[in-house]
């Protein structure tokens, strides 16, 4: 049986990755969305050949230990369906931790997600209480750096230019933690733990959790 | 509000948990995992496989006594794993409990502890998990303020080296006995009884083994003089608990949300096997044979990949191709394949039992893919000896089929150590794959290929080799280098297991209650993850037979006499020790005794539940 042409459907997903999901990397996200889209019953459109695969493309991979509020992904149908009964079927048969929270019908024409993407918005939330001016402080001092050398896999690069906008903020309860904006394109991403690594905090003093992808205009 | 007790507790572990690899492992949270509100229900048991997540997750039985126990309302099944190394350096250095992975509670916070045993390596880790939870090791420290802590699984039909950390043991099947267990418990606690008293009243559960309510006598030589009761409610002999009818098979399955060994929706088709392969130990102690019906087998498969999303799917049995309807199953796998693209794997697959029909509809279903065979010794009078009869020419003539079905790849078991096994046995071996290459290579050409698996004998209780000694390391060595030598610029692959690996199971599973303090002392000498290869360490179990005193040897080399007490004869896995003997004595005469599907020889299994044979389905047990 094959599919019109006209009938293909690509659909576009915002959805959470909560704390169950913290540790779940990129590889196996990408297992684990094959497996949801295979429950949800949906018309999915796989791909050829002996070993046929849903066809799905995640705009951005999540460091391990980072939770979000705000995930991206594309998938294809065979055949159109309403946006209500797509977000129905996979809430259904969705894992704990992660919440649909937008479905969309996008072009065919569009790039894939991944190339569309250009910064990412993080949250920082500290496990022990924090001085705000002295945060202030550390955050200022860092902005006002020309460069910043860092070092990972082995090569050597500049963090500074990645880091669109970094801030102290105070929750509706007063904690104080951090917030960011980062680079996210393709070749020039900015990672969080990197930016608190250069403040003085290492991964098991604070919970990070993306709040915002942007993409391209 | 107040942060309670298990919250404090995660927000610990989820500051420890970027700092160890892996993380995933210890967070729980996956599809189909069960959390109740703790509160609400009246018991609460944590179900424990004392290895790590990514083997534990995928073990089938641990996760059908979830599924049963979770089926009640007034019963919370939770689950915890063993950490690795560094998780429970991280643990023990924040002074953090091991916890379940549902409710993130400490295990001493359960009411029952039950532990998943299947294989006798993980004693040291069902220590490791006991400590963890800051629980005394040895059952007579524990009180009622404690769990109750129970074990079962295949290894425990031997449960005596274990015997002293353990509260009860679960013999035979879990899926009715496990709320059996349950009712107990709940009834003493409503009287707010005594430790003694939960005991006393598990002991007269059919199938339960309370250790504490027995004594044992050794002789000067060391051999057992007697086992008896100390308690009115203990029973001699403890008697297998059984399932009449196989339980429905499991659907729910949980989806990790990280990599594990085995993400496969499995169904069980068959329990227990008809063959009567002397060295097997599973083929003796889950008898009857009971065959699943054909559609309850495909319908499992469909829901189970319905809830999962799997791409894969695995029939268990221990002799695959005996299944009776195996034509039927078949032709339903490939209904099944053609609906949804799914792979398939059906293990144990007996040599005997192939016709050219099984073969063409097997190419169909897994096309590519490799074929396996378990000859398991090389010549035909070792293979009478092991009452695994088949003759080269036949052997040979299901490789040629195999081949000329389109197979280039065929994985060859076999095992060295025998008794009575002889060199040229051994040499056998290698001749046998070679024969087997150059039949690839006549029919298939250049992509052939052939892989040798070897492994050692163990002589395991309940089995007709049950007095049988372990062969020496020098013995084994050489068999093994002589392989070597014999396979030498053939093209064959050649795995084998570390010789020392194999001694350390035959002590333990051989050993009696006094092996306990052995293992308890190479758990403190450091020993962790023994079935890991790399983790395996033989000094600190040499060190602690030393510390304790004990002759390893005593447990492994030394052939037993056939009137000697064995310590695990208080336990009647349902085949009678008399069958045992004479098919002991007739291997020794070369004498084979035929599949008991078409002549019952009278093991002891009808004898022994003849009355729950009677409530059995019609066909289900395929004793004739």
């Amino acid at each position: 049986m094959t599919t019109q042409q006209e009938q293909i459907t690509r659909i576009r997903l915002k959805y959470t990755k909560g704390p169950s999901l913290r540790f779940t990397g990129h590889l196996d996200l990408q297992r684990l969305w094959e497996r949801l889209l295979r429950r949800s019953g949906l018309p999915i459109r796989y791909s050829q050949g002996y070993n046929p695969r849903a066809r799905l493309n995640l705009a951005s991979a999540l460091p391990l230990g980072v939770i979000s509020e705000a995930e991206m992904l594309d998938f294809w149908m065979d055949e159109p369906l309403p946006t209500g009964t797509v977000l129905d079927h996979l809430a259904e048969k969705a894992p704990p931790g992660l919440v649909i929270t937008e479905v969309q019908i996008v072009s065919l024409q569009e790039k894939a997600l991944q190339e569309q993407m250009s910064a990412s918005e993080y949250q920082i939330t500290f496990y022990d209480p924090q001085q705000e001016d002295i945060l202030a402080e550390k955050v200022a001092a860092l902005l006002a750096a020309e460069n910043l050398s860092r070092v990972q896999r082995n090569k050597t690069y500049d963090l500074r230019p990645l880091i669109l906008d970094l801030m102290v903020t105070r929750s509706d309860t007063g904690e104080i933690g951090l917030g960011m904006r980062l680079k996210a394109e393709p070749g020039a991403t900015g990672r969080s733990d990197e930016v608190l690594e250069t403040l003085g905090y290492a991964n098991t003093d604070y919970l990070a959790c993306r709040s915002g992808l942007i993409l391209k205009v | 509000m107040p942060i309670s007790k298990q919250e404090t507790l995660w927000r610990r572990v989820e500051r420890i948990l970027p700092t160890v690899t892996k993380p995933g492992r210890y967070v729980g949270g996956e599809l189909n995992q069960l959390v109740k509100d703790w509160d609400s229900v009246r018991t609460h048991v944590a179900l424990i496989f004392p290895d790590i997540y990514d083997l534990g997750q995928s073990n089938l039985g641990l996760m059908l006594l979830y599924d049963i126990l979770n089926q009640r309302d007034d019963i919370a099944a939770e689950r915890s794993f063993s950490p690795w190394l560094d998780m429970e350096a991280a643990l023990r250095e924040n002074d953090i409990p091991l916890y379940s992975l549902e409710s993130k509670r400490s295990l001493a916070d359960f009411d029952i502890l039950g532990f998943s045993l299947p294989y006798e390596t993980l004693f040291t880790n069902f220590l490791n998990v006991l400590d963890l939870a800051n629980l005394p090791l040895r059952s007579a420290d524990r009180d009622e303020s404690h769990p109750l802590v129970i074990a079962g699984g295949q290894s425990v039909y031997n449960p005596e080296p274990v015997a002293p950390f353990v509260d009860a043991f679960v013999i035979g099947e879990g899926e009715e006995i496990i709320l059996d267990v349950v009712d107990a418990h709940q009834a003493w606690h409503a009287t707010g009884g005594s430790k003694e008293e939960l005991l006393a009243a598990l002991a007269v559960i059919p199938g339960i083994y309370v250790p504490s309510l027995y004594h044992v006598n050794y002789h000067p030589d060391n051999t057992i003089d007697e086992i008896t009761p100390t308690h009115p409610n203990a029973v001699l002999p403890i008697v297998k608990r059984i399932n009449a009818k196989l339980p429905p098979p499991l659907t729910r399955f949980l989806v990790p949300n990280v990599e594990v060994v085995q993400e496969r929706v499995s169904v069980e088709i068959m329990r227990g096997c008809t063959r009567g392969c002397r060295f097997c130990h599973a083929g003796m102690v889950n008898r009857p044979i009971r065959e699943r019906p054909l559609d309850e087998i495909l319908s499992a498969l469909k829901t189970g990949l319905d809830q999962t999303g799997y791409e894969e799917v695995s029939l268990l049995s221990l002799s695959s191709s005996d299944y009776s309807q195996i034509i039927p199953l078949i032709n339903g796998l490939r209904e099944l394949l053609q609906e949804r693209q799914v792979n398939i794997t059906l293990p144990s697959l007996r040599i005997e039992s192939f016709t050219d029909d099984l073969m063409d509809e097997l190419q169909s279903l897994t096309p590519g893919g490799g074929f396996t065979l378990a000859p398991e010794a090389g010549t035909e009078r070792l293979r009478a000896i092991i009452n695994k009869p088949l003759s080269n020419e036949d052997f040979i003539a299901t490789v040629r089929s195999v081949f000329n079905h389109g197979w280039t790849k065929i994985k060859l078991y076999f095992m060295i150590g025998h008794p009575e096994e002889t060199l040229e046995d051994v040499a056998a071996i290698a001749e046998l794959c070679k024969a087997v290459l150059s039949e690839g290579r006549r029919i298939v050409g250049g992509r052939t290929r052939v892989h040798a698996g070897i492994s050692t004998f163990i002589p395991k209780p309940h089995t007709p080799f049950q007095w049988v000694g372990f062969d020496s390391l020098d013995s084994i060595q050489q068999k093994l280098d002589l392989l070597h030598q014999g396979l030498h610029g053939a093209k064959v692959k050649m795995t084998w297991n570390d010789p020392k690996s194999s001694l350390l199971e035959a002590w333990l599973s051989r050993g009696d209650r006094r092996i306990a303090d052995v293992i308890l002392q190479a758990w403190q000498n450091g020993a962790r993850f023994d079935a890991w290869s790399d983790q395996f360490n033989p000094a600190h179990w040499q060190a602690a037979f030393a510390a304790v005193g004990l002759d390893p040897n005593f447990y492994s080399h030394r052939t037993r006499s056939l009137d000697e007490v064995l310590p695990w004869d208080h336990i009647n896995a349902g085949v009678k020790k008399s069958f045992l003997k004479t098919d002991y004595e007739w291997s020794l005469q070369g004498k084979t005794r035929p599949d008991c599907r078409g002549n019952c020889y009278g093991c002891g299994i009808l004898s022994t539940f003849n009355e729950l044979r009677l409530v059995a389905p019609d066909g289900g047990w395929k004793c004739p």
